[in-house]
């Protein structure tokens, strides 16, 4: 155990260093996760506007808020694995890899999470920010507020076990690009960061809420919103957890197959 | 200033390259390792200044070979880049083929080639062939001075079942043959070449130089090649110029340089155990867990060496040129005398 | 004139060298009508809740739709391309060779790379285009044609100059490439009219981040929105910039190859 914090630590160390010297890539990121929910922000208090100032339940500051949220959470959650894999396998970094005797996903993790040392408190800062612009309305809940982090640390587990697994594509196919592409898509809508899910027709919501997507993103935003009762936030945990559990047995099996896969083809 | 050994032939009338105190200083960031070392550097940032070239002068005249050896970082490239007009100098002057180079004019660069060793120009994906139409547009040659010289350097080269295969698909001396034949579509009068030979092989050094070699006899181009490999040299130039730590420590005929400060080899021999006496076969350098290793006059390298492995239980032998560090210090140590 | 000799030369080198990869077809086809999915379904959504957004009917916002595919394609055929493989070039030395060649430097590097593939976007964009042209039931007259054919242009110009300036600052910047995700996200605002954004942010999408005159210009061209003095500052900005970029583009290369300022 104290290995695994070990390489934690060192692995965090480097990707720290990594980040501060390239210190315009960070800024560079920010802005283009700011510019998403942003647009949509706008887009739906156009629509809110012309339609008598509520849509869906939603007002403009309903809509504020729930993409500030949204935008928290998602660079909480966000993960650039599947790029990187394509990359390793490319460029056959991927072998160095596999001959360490740690698995591959701590190293991974704790390169993710030291960039959301320094990017997330930056988030945080912007979404402050631009509440000054926006104007959300904020309701919190007490025991909303202290759902709230652990449903945000579920869900990063959560994609990032999902997107780990789908990032292990690379080591069958070249053309992950579409696959990822198609991810994204999916991610898009189904996870709320077009319009809350409750905007979406009836069978678009089922499948986000049937599929882990609903559980990477929005769950989190609807809860800090107060749109859930206890009851079914208490659901949404189990969602959670339910999929993080079948996102490790994935991770295990697609690891081990892919490695097999790999070492064939040649490494 | 060391000038010892400096080759000043009769002043040349119209030297096809010329350069006179050429100087190049860069600013390089300095960093220490750690934590606070890195937070620090992100509100402050250390340079100094590093003289890549530091005053060097020389001149070669029209269809020479001249050798440009020296150990890595000793400003080689760095001083290709300048005559080639990518890099402006700091200080000094220079001119090839009467044109300033960092002026980067079309008719100079129309008479200039450089072909750096691992580098491509080549489109990845297509065959050779395809790439060189590019030359002839960039280049604005004629359909016929075109079709002539790519059959020359296809027969110099021995490209013909290469040229028609996507360049991915060749190994790499295959494409550094395509490389070079890129490079000189345009029948260039001045050709600098940096490390050409880098990471190929050896029959493919030797057929590259030997190409080089033949390049010149026939179209009379100046040529400049740079290498940290004393074989490339050896087999090309009759004349060396001799860079270190951006100084100019010898310019003149090869075979004297050799002579003076190349006139060993190094014979490594393996045994079980180091022998007690080891002599009249050289000097020795070194004995450790039975490995040798000596140093000994040209001349004698095969006599030594039928004799060493004739009287000794020898395991393993190699025989081996001194590295060219070795070379630059005793030219140092030969100036400081 | 050997400088369109030049590009047509350029043009057929990369055309060969894609070819070469007859998968990419599918895998850009693919791409494309994954983005376009993507927009008409945020168009579903949100006109699911009203009839007009900012004054722009739905089938207009189709058409803008089209402009941005279009546009997309114009940028991914050669701009993107080109700029991508110079900032590498810079990066691995590779631009030297492009530098001992004697023709104009900017003109080389802003023509090395065609993605051929993405003239699929422009196929598909004038797709989108005509039908949401042909449901509005409106005729595009050849005056029309040709104005938006200009403001195409002047965006075009717009772009490429704004990326020439990014490409130019990886002489000095290291990692640059991630510059170019930020054009990728911040052009994602050109789904939408820039008419939407609140004034601070319809700025910076005009005159930070030209997505308003490569997009938004050219289909109110098409929509009946288009007012002369937006049209005259498009081209006037097309030129303005297209000088800049290439002052900047010279300041860049004498960086590059260590002239004393």
């Amino acid at each position: 155990m104290t290995g695994l914090v070990e390489v934690y630590q060192q692995q965090m160390k480097t990707s720290f260093a990594a980040m501060l010297q390239y210190r315009a890539a960070l800024v560079i990121w920010l802005i283009s996760q700011v510019l998403d929910p942003v647009i949509y922000l706008v887009v739906w208090s156009t629509v809110t506007a012309a339609s008598g100032g509520e849509v869906g339940g939603y007002t403009r500051g309903d809509f504020a808020a729930y993409f500030l949220v949204l935008m928290l959470v998602n660079n909480i959650t966000y993960s650039w694995i599947m790029h990187e894999y394509e990359y390793r396998v490319r460029e056959g970094t991927l072998s160095a890899a596999l001959l360490r005797p740690v698995h591959p996903i701590h190293a991974d993790i704790a390169d993710n999470l030291s960039s959301k040392m320094i990017s997330t408190p930056m988030m945080l800062a912007l979404a402050v920010g631009l509440g000054f612009v926006f104007r959300p309305t904020i309701h919190l809940v007490p025991w909303a507020l202290a759902a709230f982090l652990p449903a945000v640390a579920l869900a990063f587990v959560l994609r990032f076990l999902i997107e780990w697994t789908l990032a292990l594509a690379a080591f069958w196919t070249t053309r992950v690009s579409a696959l990822n592409q198609t991810y994204y898509v999916a991610l898009l809508f189904l996870s709320g960061q077009v319009a809350p899910l409750s905007l979406f027709p009836g069978f678009v919501q089922a499948i986000g809420t049937a599929l882990p997507f609903r559980w990477m993103i929005s769950f989190p935003v609807e809860l800090l919103l107060g749109n859930l009762t206890p009851a079914q936030t208490l659901i949404g945990f189990a969602a959670q957890v339910a999929w993080i559990a079948i996102g490790l047995v994935l991770v295990r099996l697609t690891w081990r197959t892919g490695v097999r896969q790999y070492s064939a083809v040649g490494a | 200033m060391r000038t010892g050994g400096v080759y000043n032939p009769p002043a040349m009338t119209n030297p096809a390259v010329h350069v006179h105190e050429l100087t190049k200083v860069y600013k390089v960031t300095e960093r220490e390792a750690g934590m606070a070392a890195a937070l620090r550097s992100l509100v402050h940032r250390k340079t100094e200044d590093v003289r890549a070239v530091d005053g060097i002068s020389f001149d070669l005249a029209p269809g020479e070979v001249v050798g440009f050896l020296g150990p890595n970082g000793a400003g080689k490239t760095t001083t290709l880049k300048m005559l080639s007009g990518l890099l402006h100098p700091t200080a000094g002057s220079l001119s090839v083929l009467g044109f300033t180079p960092a002026r980067r004019e079309r008719d100079f660069l129309r008479q200039i080639t450089l072909v750096m060793g691992q580098r491509n120009q080549l489109v990845w994906d297509i065959p050779a062939i395809d790439t060189f139409e590019l030359s002839r547009a960039v280049y604005r040659l004629p359909a016929a001075d075109y079709q002539h010289t790519l059959h020359e350097l296809t027969e110099l080269l021995d490209l013909g079942p290469l040229l028609k295969k996507p360049v991915r698909n060749l190994s790499l001396g295959e494409r550094m043959k395509c490389e070079i034949a890129a490079a000189l579509l345009h029948r260039p009068k001045v050709v600098f070449l940096d490390e050409p030979t880098i990471g190929l092989d050896v029959t493919m050094q030797r057929r590259i130089r030997a190409f080089f070699a033949d390049y010149n006899k026939r179209f009379g181009a100046t040529i400049l090649l740079t290498s940290h490999y004393m074989n490339d040299v050896e087999a090309l130039c009759r004349r060396v110029i001799v860079i270190h730590e951006g100084k100019l420590l010898f310019d003149g005929d090869l075979a004297a340089l050799l002579q003076r400060f190349s006139s060993h080899k190094t014979i490594v021999v393996q045994l079980e155990t180091c022998p007690d006496r080891l002599e009249g076969y050289g000097e020795v350098v070194s004995c450790e867990d039975g490995l040798i290793t000596l140093r000994v006059p040209k001349a004698e390298t095969s006599r030594t060496t039928a004799r060493l492995l004739a009287d000794l239980p020898v395991i393993d032998l190699t025989v081996e040129d001194p590295p060219i560090e070795e070379v630059i210090e005793r030219v140092f140590a030969q100036e400081a005398e | 004139m050997s400088a369109l000799r030049l590009v047509w030369t350029f043009f057929r080198i990369g055309v060969m060298g894609e070819a070469a990869y007859r998968v990419n077809f599918v895998i850009q086809l693919f791409q494309s009508l994954l983005g376009l999915l993507t927009a008409l379904g945020g168009l579903a959504v949100v006109f699911a809740y009203t009839d007009t957004l900012g004054g722009w009917r739905p089938d207009e916002v189709v058409a803008l739709v089209g402009v941005y595919i279009l546009v997309g394609g114009v940028i991914g055929v050669v701009i993107q391309p080109s700029m991508e493989a110079l900032i590498e070039g810079v990066h691995d030395g590779s631009l030297d060779f492009t530098l001992t060649m004697p023709e104009e430097a900017q003109l080389l590097v802003s023509i090395q790379d065609v993605d051929i593939w993405q003239v699929l976007n422009i196929l598909l964009g004038f797709g989108v285009l005509g039908v949401a042209l042909s449901r509005l039931g409106e005729q595009v007259d050849v005056l029309q044609a040709a104005v938006f054919g200009l403001m195409i242009l002047a965006g075009g110009a717009i772009v490429y100059a704004f990326w020439l300036i990014l490409a130019t600052l990886s002489f000095w910047f290291v990692r640059v490439e991630n510059i170019l995700v930020i054009f990728q996200s911040v052009y994602e605002a050109g789904r939408w009219p820039v008419s939407l954004y609140p004034g601070w942010l319809r700025f910076g999408l005009t005159f930070l981040v030209p997505v308003a005159f490569a997009v938004t210009v050219p289909a109110e061209a098409l929509t009946g929105r288009l007012t002369w003095q937006t049209g005259l500052g498009a081209v006037a900005l097309a030129t303005a910039l297209l000088v800049v970029s290439r002052v900047f583009w010279k300041v860049g290369l004498r960086n590059y190859s260590g002239a004393s300022a």
